[in-house]
């Protein structure tokens, strides 16, 4: 049975190769998206956007973005999980839902353990802005803060102000207990906070590192971020030393040009301004965002993830069908990670190259 | 296919060629010349100063460092040229493309990136892999970490620490050791603020000095050819000629490497309580030779720093020239990435300046001092032209001279020095000194069986013109720059060491990376099937 469909009927490989060729040279200005893919996967789609002269954005660069503006305005504070682990006297969850977007979170930061290094402690664990129901972990006492998420800019704010000694328009009794906290958090030998940009915004990412800024005047505080779905981080970090920038780059004047806004796939797809797309979710087979445009579009992802409209071939799950180099969270750092469950499917290098091959010899390569 | 460069003048310190000669090359190695046999290929340089490819010994190219630092500053390298044809990402501005063709088109061939946590070794040979043309290695920063500092403090064996350093070494494909203030990034997450060589790391009752004596004896008893590779503490502070003058005393007559030593050339005098003090340095390092070190040279230019020294980053923070930057505790390691300019007008950054070429005009012997910027903490590596220039003209620094202010001039020694670089100088630098450094047996000189990386340039008035834009650069018998412009992209290979050790050491660390991180030490490993290119590597050999 072949791997690949044409609007949900089945054609054979090389047809759809050569398919998805003719759409993507025959576009003035395509979108390669998604980007849900290992290292070796993303980098043959940026270059492949390069040498189309389209743009490239991943399907979860809001979320990155939410990280990296704070960077790149401000600066941050970030450590590992595993020297969380080792070292974290006090931790500082923010933000609801973080097991969602990080299963094993508790698991790998040991929070019901002593810390090894820097003193042999029970920990503190502080939730700010937890679900309802959500802050219980087993053998671990948690503190929390409550703040419903249209609360919780403003109780990281007046958080924040706490630790600094300045003054906030509180009820008494909300006040205390923020004084309380700001007062852990400073007595910290080691804290971390631990959030994911995916449930915040840049002006809370901001917020929450302004206040580790101060807090290291006195005590050492830093930070674990959880990167967003789709290998988000490991693609920002080839997209950095491909282009120089990161995801929403696009190379529409013969070079790298990054703008948030401007290169956002939906927006490019919805304005019109992009006339093809490649859309790659090769982890999870999540379907692009833009709705109701119809943009001849070739899609590569998980077997069972066709759409119903354009061309779709089947590639494997990187690190599950074939061996593959993503960043991990739960190290922070790129690893390899071997295929659990070997498929004869093509990985997205591998899919890529087999379009690539396709193109007529005009394109430079 | 052989060819002959021929009419050239030849400098090759390591066999004391200085005269105009020919030169053979076929299958990528430099051969003797040919009885009976003429040149496929012939290129008359005669004019030209024809030297082996330059090796960079320190040079922050690759990995998380330099990574965090494109993505802080999206503002410092916009690309602004259209790619030409059948060059993919050449027009990027800040990238691992761009610093490969840069680099060969001003003759480097070989290019060693200084400091790679362990723990991100595979984000660095991936980096490494992308970079085209040269080659290159890293070295793998030891000296902050729980397992190494825990045997130092249990009294363990020197047989034990040489089998860790072997088996780190084996695991992240290195081509050496560095230690980045020993101990210091450790008591700087136990929130110490300054660690000097005899400050001792809480939990350990280890000093910094005691530190880095145990690793530099061990990294010796491993026999790879790079010694211990030291930053050392209290980087940028005044009066840190101190603290570089006690670490030449404790080098205990073995050999050691001093990173970017011009940012420990500081004294206290003058009103700001800031001098050079790279007189007295140089003069110790002219005493200790088993001492090297390279400049770390200052140029005027906005900068970005990157270091291991997290310590010192974080400390660095409030003076960021912007005010950002990246401060990272990580596993038994640090990180800090500040970005910050050098400006001519700045009394420090001008003292700074001076200190350093002070330090290139008064250490005697250049097979002793290595031409570095620490790029690009003191200066990109694109400003090495005008460095040269520099160090071959009396005139020209009298000319940036003009440009200091007054009260600098006071402060250094630099105006009174006449000395200039001779091409044979500036060869022995960058070519034969960085092959005895790593232990290099097949490049760094122009001698039959080495690899054919050739780097030839065009006398000019301008010394800076010259360097930048080499006429022709051979890799591996491969023309692959020509009149300053890469004409052919090829791929280096990455080098690196295996020294012998007792692969005991493993389950050990295996039962250690279980217990502490609950996570498989494997994970860490950089594997071939990780790679785009395992073939890539190449061993460089160890003492036997």
């Amino acid at each position: 049975m072949s791997n690949a469909t044409l609007d949900g009927k089945s054609i054979s490989s090389e047809d759809a190769y050569e398919k998805a060729a003719e759409i993507l040279q025959a576009a003035n200005f395509p979108l390669v998206a998604g980007l849900g893919a290992d290292v070796a996967g993303a980098q043959a789609a940026i270059l492949l956007a390069e040498r189309l002269r389209g743009a490239f954005d991943h399907l979860a660069s809001r979320d990155s973005l939410a990280d990296l503006e704070v960077v790149r305005s401000a600066g941050i504070f970030v450590t590992t999980p595993n020297e969380a682990r080792v070292r974290a006297d006090l931790v500082l969850l923010v933000g609801p839902g973080l097991t969602g977007y990080w299963p094993a979170i508790f698991d790998r930061l040991a929070l019901d353990k002593e810390t090894v290094h820097g003193g042999k402690t029970k920990r503190r664990v502080l939730w700010v802005g937890a679900k309802r129901g959500e802050a219980k972990i087993e053998g671990v006492e948690v503190e929390t803060i409550p703040a419903t998420e249209a609360e919780l800019p403003g109780v990281l704010a007046a958080l924040r102000a706490r630790v600094g000694g300045r003054p906030v328009t509180l009820p008494a009794a909300a006040a205390k207990k923020l004084d309380a906290a700001a007062e852990a958090l400073k007595s910290a030998r080691f804290g971390v906070a631990v959030w994911s940009a995916a449930g915040l915004d840049s002006l809370m990412v901001e917020m929450l590192q302004g206040m580790i800024t101060e807090l290291n005047a006195t005590t050492r505080f830093t930070g674990v971020p959880i990167g967003g779905r789709g290998n988000a981080t490991g693609v920002l970090q080839t997209s950095a030393w491909m282009t120089g920038f990161p995801p929403r780059t696009g190379f529409g004047r013969g070079y790298p040009e990054h703008d948030t806004w401007r290169f956002e796939a939906s927006r490019l797809v919805e304005s019109g301004e992009a006339d093809a797309a490649l859309w790659i979710s090769a982890y999870s087979g999540e379907a692009p965002p833009w709705e109701d445009v119809d943009i001849p579009l070739i899609t590569l992802g998980p077997p069972g993830s066709a759409p119903k409209h354009g061309l779709f071939i089947a590639v494997g799950k990187p690190g599950e069908n074939y061996d593959a180099v993503e960043f991990a969270q739960e190290t922070s750092s790129m690893v390899l990670r071997r295929a659990s469950a070997p498929a004869g499917l093509p990985t997205v290098a591998e899919a890529i190259a087999a379009i690539s091959a396709k193109f007529s010899e005009d394109l430079p390569c | 296919m052989l060819t002959r460069l021929y009419g050239g003048h030849v400098v090759d310190p390591v066999n004391g060629v200085d005269g105009v000669g020919d030169l053979y090359f076929e299958d990528g190695r430099i051969v003797a010349p040919p009885e009976g046999r003429s040149a496929d290929v012939e290129h008359d340089v005669s004019g030209h100063i024809v030297m082996a490819g330059a090796i960079d010994i320190h040079s922050h190219i690759a990995g998380g460092g330099v990574n965090t630092a494109r993505l802080l500053l999206p503002e410092a390298h916009r690309a602004h040229r259209p790619r030409p044809a059948n060059t993919p990402l050449s027009t990027a501005g800040w990238s691992t493309f761009e610093t490969g063709r840069l680099y060969a088109q001003m003759g480097y061939t070989t290019v060693i990136e200084p400091a790679v946590s362990p723990h991100h070794a595979l984000h660095a040979h991936l980096e490494l892999a992308d970079i085209p043309i040269i080659d290159k290695g890293f070295l793998t920063v030891l000296g902050n970490e729980d397992f190494l500092l825990s045997a130092f403090r249990d009294g363990a064996t020197q047989d034990s620490v040489v089998d860790y350093i072997g088996a780190t070494l084996e695991a992240t494909r290195a081509i050496g050791v560095k230690c980045v203030n020993a101990g210091g990034v450790d008591a700087f997450k136990q929130n110490i603020r300054h660690f000097s060589l005899d400050d001792v790391v809480p939990e350990y009752g280890l000093s910094s000095r005691e530190i880095f004596q145990t690793l530099q004896r061990a990294v010796n008893a491993t026999k790879i050819r790079h010694p211990l590779h030291l930053h050392m503490n209290n980087l940028g502070l005044p009066g840190n000629v101190e603290t570089a003058l006690a670490t030449i005393d404790s080098a205990q007559g073995l050999p050691l490497h001093l990173a970017h030593v011009q940012f420990y050339a500081y004294g206290t005098e003058g009103k700001n309580g800031f001098s050079s003090a790279a007189a007295r340095f140089a003069e110790k390092i002219n005493a200790n030779k088993n001492v090297t070190v390279d400049v770390g040279q200052v140029m005027f230019a906005d900068i970005v720093t990157i270091s291991s020294d997290v310590m010192k980053q974080f400390n660095s923070l409030p003076g960021g020239r912007p005010k950002k930057g990246v401060i990272f505790d990580g596993d038994s390691n640090g990180l800090g990435v500040v970005p910050y300019s050098y400006r001519v007008s700045d009394f420090f950054n001008a003292v700074q300046w001076a200190a350093g070429l002070e330090l290139f005009l008064l250490v005697d012997d250049p097979m002793q001092v290595f031409f570095t910027t620490d790029h690009p903490n003191g200066a990109p590596f694109t400003t090495y032209p005008e460095v040269f220039a520099l160090l071959m003209s009396a005139d020209k620094r009298a000319q940036y001279c003009s440009r200091l202010p007054a009260d600098v001039l006071e402060l250094t020694n630099l105006p009174a020095l006449k000395r200039e670089y001779s091409f044979y100088e500036i060869a022995t630098m960058t070519r034969a000194a960085p092959r005895k450094l790593y232990g290099f047996e097949d490049r760094g000189q122009l001698g039959a069986g080495s690899v054919a990386d050739i780097a030839v340039y065009k006398p000019q008035k301008d010394k800076a013109a010259m360097f930048r834009s080499a006429a022709y650069v051979f890799k591996d018998g491969n023309l692959v720059v020509r009149d300053g412009k890469v004409s052919h992209y090829t791929k280096g290979r990455t080098l690196r060491v295996r020294p012998e050790y007792d692969r005991k050491i493993n389950s050990r660390l295996d039962k250690y990376y279980d217990g502490l991180y609950g996570l498989p030490r494997s994970m860490f490993e950089v594997q071939d099937a990780a790679l785009p290119n395992a073939d890539a590597f190449a061993e460089v050999p160890c003492r036997s």
